[in-house]
C-alpha cells in the first residue's frame, strides 16, 4: 500500500530578502518552521532548513532499518542512537551525509553490528532516495 | 560561498515492529518528534516520518529555488505556496521505496503569463538540490499555477 505524506510551504519575496515557512505537514506533527536564504547558506539562528530536514529523515530512516535488521538476526537494540550530518555546498548542492550511530544491543558484537549498520545504510528508503549525494559515510559502535 | 552542515539526532528504542524513535534538529526549530513504524506506513495519528521530513525539505528547497528564478526572471514573487507530497510504496521484492515526490506550486507573482511560469517552474526544479537527489530513482514532478490572475 502506497503511504502519502505531504507538507506546504509558503515564501514571501525573493530568495536573497524574502523569507518562507514550512506552514504544516500531513501529520500535524510540526509546522510554522521559518527559513531563509541567509539561514541555510550561513549562520542558522536557530531555524532550521532543507538540509536539517534532510538529515532528519535520513537518521530517521536509517534507525528503524537498522533496528529492523538486527531484529531479524535476533538481537533487537535496547537502543540506538543515530546523528546524520548534511554538507551543503551553495551552487552544488548536497556534497556528503554523514551518519554516526551508536548502539545497546545485548549480545551482539562490534563487528556484526557494523555489518548490519552497513545494510540499512544501503537499503533504507531514504537512503536510496538520496543514493544521488557524493558521498555518504557511516560509523557505528556499540557502547556499554 | 563556504560549505554548511546541518545535523539531526534520533533516539531508537525497540524492535522495529513495536519499537519508537524519537527525531531532533540540531537547530533547536524541531525537537524530540516521535515516529513508529506503524505510523509511517499506515495513518500518522500525529507523528511524522522520514518521507514527511523529505517532503517538508523538497518543498522549502523547491520554493527557494523557484524564488530565485522567479526573481531571476524579472518577476520576483509577492509570495509562493509549495505543497510537496512524497510516496512510499512496496515494490516487487517486498522492500519499501520511495518512488515519488509531486511539487505543485501557486504563485502570486506579476508580469508572467501561466505557460512562462510553469516553464520556470521546470528550471527551478533542476536548481533545486532536492529534486536532482530524488529524480535519481524516483518521479519529481512539477505543476505552477498562477494565484489570483496575473
Amino acid at each position: 500500500m502506497a503511504t502519502d505524506r505531504k507538507a506546504e510551504v509558503t515564501w514571501r519575496g525573493d530568495l536573497m530578502s524574502g523569507n518562507g515557512r514550512v506552514d504544516s505537514v500531513t501529520s500535524g506533527a510540526f509546522g510554522g518552521l521559518d527559513v531563509s536564504w541567509a539561514a541555510r547558506s550561513e549562520e542558522p539562528n536557530g531555524l532550521t532548513s532543507p538540509e536539517e530536514l534532510i538529515a532528519a529523515a535520513h537518521a530517521a530512516c536509517f534507525s528503524m532499518a537498522l533496528s529492523g535488521g538486527l531484529a531479524k538476526e535476533g538481537h533487537a537494540p535496547e537502543e540506538l542512537k543515530t546523528s546524520a550530518t548534511v554538507t551543503f555546498q551553495p551552487g552544488e548542492g548536497v556534497t556528503k551525509i554523514v551518519i554516526d550511530v551508536a548502539g545497546r544491543v545485548p549480545g551482539m558484537d562490534d563487528a556484526a553490528f557494523k555489518q548490519a549498520a552497513e545494510q540499512a545504510k544501503e537499503n533504507c528508503p531514504v537512503s536510496k532516495a538520496l543514493a544521488g549525494v557524493p558521498e555518504i559515510s557511516l560509523t557505528a559502535r556499540l557502547q556499554g | 560561498m563556504s560549505r554548511v552542515q546541518r545535523e539531526a539526532n534520533v533516539t531508537w528504542e525497540g524492535n522495529v515492529a513495536r519499537g519508537s524513535g524519537s527525531i531532533s534538529g540540531a537547530t533547536g526549530a524541531f525537537t524530540n518528534l516521535p515516529y513508529s513504524l506503524a505510523t509511517r506506513i499506515e495513518k500518522p495519528d500525529g507523528k511524522t516520518s522520514p518521507e514527511e521530513l523529505l517532503a517538508a525539505a523538497h518543498a522549502a528547497c523547491y520554493a527557494m529555488s523557484l524564488a530565485g528564478e522567479l526573481a531571476a526572471a524579472g518577476s520576483a514573487p509577492d509570495h509562493v505556496d509549495v505543497r510537496a507530497v512524497v510516496t512510499l510504496d512496496q515494490v516487487e521484492d517486498g522492500s519499501h521505496r520511495i518512488v515519488a515526490s509531486e511539487l505543485l506550486a501557486r504563485a502570486r507573482v506579476t508580469g508572467i503569463n501561466e505557460a512562462d511560469l510553469q516553464e520556470v517552474a521546470e528550471v527551478a526544479s533542476k536548481g533545486c538540490t532536492l529534486s536532482k537527489l530524488i529524480e535519481a530513482s524516483a518521479k519529481v514532478t512539477v505543476n505552477a499555477q498562477l494565484e489570483g490572475g496575473s
